[in-house]
């Protein structure tokens, strides 16, 4: 018992991931467009349990509170409000379009990119050190039970800039959708 | 702490998650059943006063007997308590109906969605700061090692709450869509959007005790917040103010009167749950219920002193040496929560369900700018201690 609970503990990682390869999946190919949203909130959910078993609660519940809370309600009211109409009109729904070359193309040439950056981090030798933005900046700061403190020093002293310009960019995309979204009622 | 072994952190674990879900359990039912007294004596009339049953079978017979006597039946003694009995019997036996044009899985996924998110909440809440009981020496597994009054001390708790909430908004909207038919169409809309639009207030609000304490930890919180340990007196004014803000936003995420409207009966037969029957009407419901219980325990334990006698912080005034006020208890915190509850069935028998437009009015141009007030004021005296 003890055994298994150990060899479980340790894989926890894995497990959540591969729950969480399977849910993108099965968005990718589910015909209906609520179903997608539900294996999207299971994928959300998986990402959060793979934060969880790395002891990054902070991290772990944000993705629960922005992602599954937040985005995917409004995700919702635009596939119940606008979508449905559309897919209907189909009478057959091909599960990969005709843009599947193009799609694998650039899936290639992200998969050769996400390598080339974290080559060293999955094949390399383990960092004794946590990875931490600026480790002067966490020091004195018990990660592992101070997440949301280590992270707010992250954000809000050492990028400061860079998270300003970010929501900002949020807000001119926010901006966007209400000027793409009036302008179809005109 | 003794350290546990991971098979007796699962046992425990175990352990307190039926513990919870019996309390639970034995809650909801009686909220249900005190709903029904309580407004009843608000409205000058009985409520259930009796449970008659049939005419058949050994409570039939007493019945008959009695009502041949020219009495009451005998159940009526207990003042129509097993009415509540009669009520899990009908949801569990009634029969389980899925509309044929309804999406199957999506149907049967709502309410699961639904109670799963508010069961999961009950996982961060400290019920009493430290242990309970301690397990005598002999018992299997688990012997001599203590029973705490929470099930897990995560120090992002709060979030973790806030977050499963608003999964919990997938349930209605989810079974809405699933049912393929108007008005739950309509209801689970209008839910989605004020559960939307009062989660903004309601996260707001509960900002305040984070700013004044310093931790997103249940227990952390609750106990500094009623010492007012590391904080100015006047931190009990924007305590005070975020407990109305807080309880009003609750009120309208748990869409009790008078933010009902995503099951207005005058308007949308019942809203997201019409073609909902038997049991998984009864998980909704059940979710209800369970999530009042939640933010009652919430309001409890940020805003009116958790397991302290005092609220907002005046706790500091009774010395930890006083015998019984001076010290946290269960007692405390139970009764702000029964009193909350109460609070949610008394503004029921009360008020008038609001219109839509006041319903927006009321969350995005009154709330907002007053939790951000208050919220501003909170760190004032925060910056300024």
């Amino acid at each position: 018992m003890e055994h298994l609970l150990e060899t479980l503990g340790r894989n926890m990682f894995g497990i959540f991931g591969l729950l969480a390869l399977a849910g993108a999946a099965f968005m990718v190919t589910a015909r209906s467009a609520v179903h997608s949203v539900l294996a999207f909130l299971f994928t959300m959910l998986c990402v959060a349990g793979c934060f969880l078993s790395l002891e990054a609660e902070f991290l772990g519940v944000a993705q629960i509170l922005v992602y599954a809370g937040g985005i995917v309600v409004l995700f919702l009211f635009v596939v119940m409000l606008v979508e449905i109409s559309k897919f209907k009109q189909k009478a057959r729904l091909e599960v990969f379009q005709n843009q599947s070359r193009v799609a694998i193309v650039a899936v290639l040439a992200g998969v050769a990119a996400f390598a080339g950056v974290f080559r060293n981090a999955i094949f390399g030798k383990a960092s004794p050190d946590a990875l931490v933005l600026r480790p002067e900046l966490a020091r004195g700061l018990d990660v592992a039970k101070q997440n949301a403190q280590a992270v707010s020093r992250g954000l809000f002293a050492d990028y400061l800039l860079p998270f300003e310009i970010l929501s900002v960019i949020l807000l001119v995309a926010l901006v966007g959708a209400v000027v793409l979204a009036k302008s179809e009622r005109v | 702490m003794p350290t546990m072994t991971l098979t007796q952190t699962l046992v425990m674990g175990l352990i307190q998650i039926v513990a919870v879900l019996v309390l639970i359990f034995v809650m909801v039912p009686l909220l249900t059943f005190a709903e029904r007294k309580v407004i009843g004596y608000v409205q000058v009339r009985l409520g259930a006063t009796r449970t008659a049953g049939g005419h058949r079978g050994l409570t039939g017979a007493l019945n008959r007997g009695m009502w041949a006597m020219g009495k009451v039946p005998v159940l009526s003694i207990l003042r129509g308590l097993p009415v509540f009995i009669a009520d899990i019997l009908k949801l569990i036996l009634k029969e389980d109906i899925i509309p044929e044009k309804a999406d199957r899985a999506v149907f049967t996924l709502a309410p699961i969605l639904s109670v799963m998110a508010a069961f999961g909440v009950f996982s961060a809440i400290a019920f009493y700061p430290g242990v309970l009981f301690t397990f005598p020496a002999g018992f299997p597994v688990v012997g001599g090692l203590p029973f705490m009054g929470f099930i897990s001390d995560v120090n992002v708790s709060l979030l973790y709450i806030i977050g499963l909430a608003s999964v919990g908004v997938y349930g209605i909207v989810l079974g809405a869509w699933a049912s393929n038919s108007k008005y739950p169409l309509l209801g689970g809309l209008r839910s989605a959007a004020q559960i939307v639009s009062y989660e903004v207030p309601l996260t707001l609000s509960l900002l305040v005790p984070v700013v004044l304490s310093g931790s997103l930890n249940f227990r952390e919180m609750s106990l500094r917040l009623a010492t007012g340990e590391g904080m100015s007196w006047l931190a009990t004014f924007p305590l005070m103010a975020g407990f109305l803000i807080y309880t009003t936003c609750g009120f309208a995420e748990t869409n009790r009167t008078p933010f009902d409207l995503p099951e207005a009966e005058n308007e949308l037969v019942a809203g997201f749950h019409t073609e909902y029957s038997g049991m998984k009407f009864g998980f909704f419901y059940l979710a209800e219920y369970t999530n009042m219980i939640v933010v009652s325990t919430f309001a409890s334990g940020f805003f009116l002193g958790g397991y302290h006698f005092l609220p907002f912080g005046l706790q500091r005034f009774i010395p930890a040496t006083v015998p019984f006020f001076g010290q946290p208890s269960l007692i405390f915190f139970f009764g702000k929560v029964f009193f909350i509850l109460f609070t949610y069935l008394w503004v029921r028998a009360t008020l008038p369900r609001y219109r839509y437009d006041q319903l927006m009015d009321v969350g995005w141009k009154y709330l907002i700018p007053l939790t951000l007030v208050n919220l501003f004021v909170a760190a004032l005296i925060r910056f300024a201690y």
